[in-house]
C-alpha cells in the first residue's frame, strides 16, 4: 500500500518533468530561438555592438550626471509620495482597521494598482503632465503605492494577537490601536521595506526617461537609436555605479535596522 | 470536607465583589465547550489565583472576565465602585506574554494605558499631557525602573518587562487586573519580588486574579484559590484551606 504510493508519486512526478520539457521545446521553437543561424547572427552583431562601445565617450558626462540626478529624484521623491499614500491605505486594508468588507474592497483596489507595471503608470503620467521627471515621479509613486501597501497590511496582519489585545484592552480607539501597536511593532518590517522598494524604484526610474517620463533612460534609448554606443556606455556605466552606491548603502542601513526585529526577542 | 464551587457558598462572605461571573458557558467552535458553567465572585483587594491544568480553561476564562470573549449563555457583570467609570479602565488585562510593543520605551507602554483619555490629534502627534507623563513615570519608578524608563521594552530582562506590564496596567487606575501566567517564567526571587508589589496595591484595593498551574505559589501568596478543572470551577475558598497533596487531587 505504501510502497505503491511511493511509485505513484515518482511516477507524476516524472510525467511533469517531461511534460515541462516539452512545452519548453514547443515555446522555444515558437519564439524562433531553435533557429541555430539566427544564434550566429546574432553573435555577430553583439560582437560589432560591443565594439562600438569602447572607448567610452567622457564628453557627454556632465549632461548624463545630471540626468543621473533627476533619476535619484524620481526614486527618492517616488518612494517617498508612494510610501505615505501606502501607510494610510494599508491602515485600510488591514482587518485590525477596518471592517472585513472595507478592508478587502481596499485590497481589491490596490491589487489592482499593482497589476500595473511602473514603466506604464510613467506613460499614463505623461500623457497628464507632459514629458518630463514629474510624470515618471507619480509613476513610480503610484507603482511604489501597489507594492507597498500589499506587503504594509500583510506585516499589519502578522502583529502579535496578544499585543493587539493588550493595547484594545486599555480601551482606546482603532487608529490609537494602530498609531501605538500596529505601528511600532512593524517598524522593522515597514523601513527594511521602503529600503528595499527605493532600491528597486532606481531601476525603474533609470527606465523611465524610455517613455519620456525624465532621468537617464531618455539618454540610454536615445544614443541606441542614433547608433552612439560610446555615448551608451558612458550612460550605462553611470547608471551601473549609481545602482550600485543605493544597493550597497541601503543594505547597510537594512542589516543595521534587522537585528533589533522584534521577532527574535 | 472541601467544598464546591457555588455563588450562593461564598456570597455572604465577600465584602466588595468587582467581577461576577454567573454560568458562564463557552465555546471556541460552537460545539466543543471550554467552560462549563463557571460561577464566580472574584474581589478587590486580594490576590485571587485559579489554578488548573494545561488546557482547563483558565486563559479562556481570564479573556471572558476582560470581555474580550462573550459567553454563549451566562454573564459577566462588573460592578462598578463609583458611577461614571469605563469598565475598559476598571478591568486591567496582561496577557501571558505581556503584550508590550516591544519597539517602544518602557514609559511609552505606560503611556499607552492613559489612551483611552486622550483626543485623536494629541494621539497623532503623540503629545501626552504633563501630568500623564510624571504619572506614568511615578509608577515605573515606585516599581523600581526609574533607571530604564527610556530603554525599549525589546532592551528589558524579563522581570523588568513584567513591572512594565503591570505599570501599564496601574496606568489605568484599575479595581481589578487579571493576569495570566503572570510569573510563570521568572524565578524565585524575582517571583518574589514581583509578589510583594502586587501586595503593595492590593492594600490599596487593587484586586487581582492571577491564573498559574504552579501549587506552591498559590500556597505561599494566594489570599483565595480557585481550582479549574477542563472548563469546570472544583474549589473556591480561601487560601490555607487545602493541603498541597489535595490541590494536586482536585487538579486531576
Ligand atoms: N483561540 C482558540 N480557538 C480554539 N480553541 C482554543 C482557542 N484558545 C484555546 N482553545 C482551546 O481551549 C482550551 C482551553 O484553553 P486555555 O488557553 O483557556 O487553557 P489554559 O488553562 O489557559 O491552558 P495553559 O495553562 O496551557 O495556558 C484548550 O483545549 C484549547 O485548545
Ligand atoms: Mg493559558
Amino acid at each position: 500500500m505504501n510502497k505503491s504510493k511511493t511509485v505513484k508519486r515518482l511516477t507524476v512526478r516524472r510525467f511533469v518533468i517531461l511534460a515541462l520539457l516539452i512545452l519548453i521545446t514547443i515555446g522555444l521553437w515558437h519564439i524562433g530561438l531553435l533557429d541555430v543561424a539566427q544564434w550566429s547572427l546574432a553573435a555577430g552583431r553583439l560582437r560589432e555592438f560591443s565594439c562600438g562601445l569602447f572607448p567610452p565617450q567622457l564628453n557627454s558626462l556632465p549632461t548624463l550626471a545630471g540626468a543621473m540626478i533627476e533619476t535619484v529624484e524620481i526614486a527618492f521623491l517616488g518612494t517617498m509620495l508612494g510610501f505615505f499614500a501606502a501607510l494610510p491605505i494599508a491602515f485600510l486594508a488591514s482587518t485590525i482597521f477596518s471592517g472585513t468588507a472595507v478592508a478587502y474592497a481596499v485590497r481589491l483596489m490596490i491589487g489592482a494598482v499593482r497589476t500595473v507595471p511602473s514603466i506604464l503608470w510613467g506613460i499614463i503620467f505623461v500623457v497628464a503632465f507632459g514629458l518630463g521627471p514629474a510624470a515618471g515621479t507619480i509613476g513610480v509613486a503610484f507603482y511604489t503605492l501597489g507594492y507597498l501597501g500589499k506587503l504594509y497590511y500583510e506585516v499589519f496582519e502578522g502583529v502579535d494577537a496578544e499585543v493587539l489585545e493588550a493595547v484594545r484592552g486599555v480601551g482606546c480607539s482603532r487608529l490609537q490601536l494602530m498609531l501605538y501597536a500596529v505601528l511600532p511593532e512593524s517598524a522593522n518590517a515597514i523601513l527594511s521595506q521602503l529600503l528595499f522598494m527605493f532600491e528597486y524604484n532606481i531601476r525603474a526610474s533609470a527606465i523611465m526617461g524610455f517613455v519620456g517620463a525624465g532621468g537617464i533612460g531618455y539618454y540610454l534609448l536615445g544614443y541606441v537609436q542614433m547608433l552612439q554606443y560610446r555615448n551608451l556606455l558612458t550612460a550605462l556605466l553611470l547608471t551601473f555605479v549609481v545602482v550600485m552606491a543605493v544597493d550597497c548603502l541601503s543594505r547597510k542601513l537594512r542589516t543595521a535596522i534587522l537585528p533589533a526585529n522584534p521577532i527574535t526577542s | 470536607m472541601l467544598k464546591t464551587a457555588g455563588l450562593d457558598t461564598h456570597a455572604a462572605n465577600l465584602y466588595n465583589p468587582c467581577l461576577i461571573a454567573r454560568d458562564v458557558w463557552f465555546s471556541y467552535d460552537g460545539h466543543t465547550h471550554i467552560l462549563k458553567g463557571i460561577n464566580l465572585m472574584v474581589e478587590r483587594g486580594i490576590m485571587t489565583m485559579i489554578l488548573g491544568r494545561s488546557g482547563s480553561g483558565k486563559t479562556t476564562l481570564l479573556r471572558l472576565l476582560k470581555g474580550l470573549l462573550h459567553p454563549q449563555k451566562g454573564s459577566v457583570e462588573v460592578r462598578f465602585s463609583a458611577a461614571g467609570r469605563i469598565p475598559d479602565r476598571i478591568i486591567a488585562y496582561v496577557p501571558q506574554h505581556l503584550g508590550l510593543v516591544r519597539n517602544l520605551t518602557a514609559v511609552e507602554n505606560v503611556l499607552i494605558g492613559c489612551l483611552s483619555s486622550i483626543g485623536t490629534i494629541r494621539s497623532i502627534l503623540r503629545a501626552f499631557p504633563k501630568t500623564a507623563i510624571e504619572e506614568a513615570q511615578e509608577i515605573l519608578r515606585e516599581l523600581g525602573l526609574s533607571h530604564k524608563m527610556d530603554e525599549p521594552v525589546s532592551a528589558l530582562s524579563g522581570g523588568q518587562r513584567q513591572r512594565v506590564a503591570i505599570a501599564r496596567a496601574l496606568m489605568l487606575k484599575p479595581e481589578m487586573i487579571l493576569a495570566d501566567e503572570f510569573v510563570s517564567q521568572l524565578d524565585p526571587v524575582t517571583t518574589r519580588e514581583m509578589f510583594v508589589i502586587m501586595h503593595r496595591f492590593t492594600k490599596r484595593g487593587v484586586g487581582f486574579l492571577m491564573t498559574t498551574h504552579e501549587t506552591d505559589l498559590v500556597a505561599d501568596y494566594a489570599d483565595r484559590i480557585v481550582i479549574m478543572k477542563e472548563g469546570v470551577i472544583t474549589y473556591e475558598g480561601q487560601q490555607g484551606g487545602l493541603s498541597e497533596p489535595e490541590m494536586i487531587e482536585l487538579l486531576g
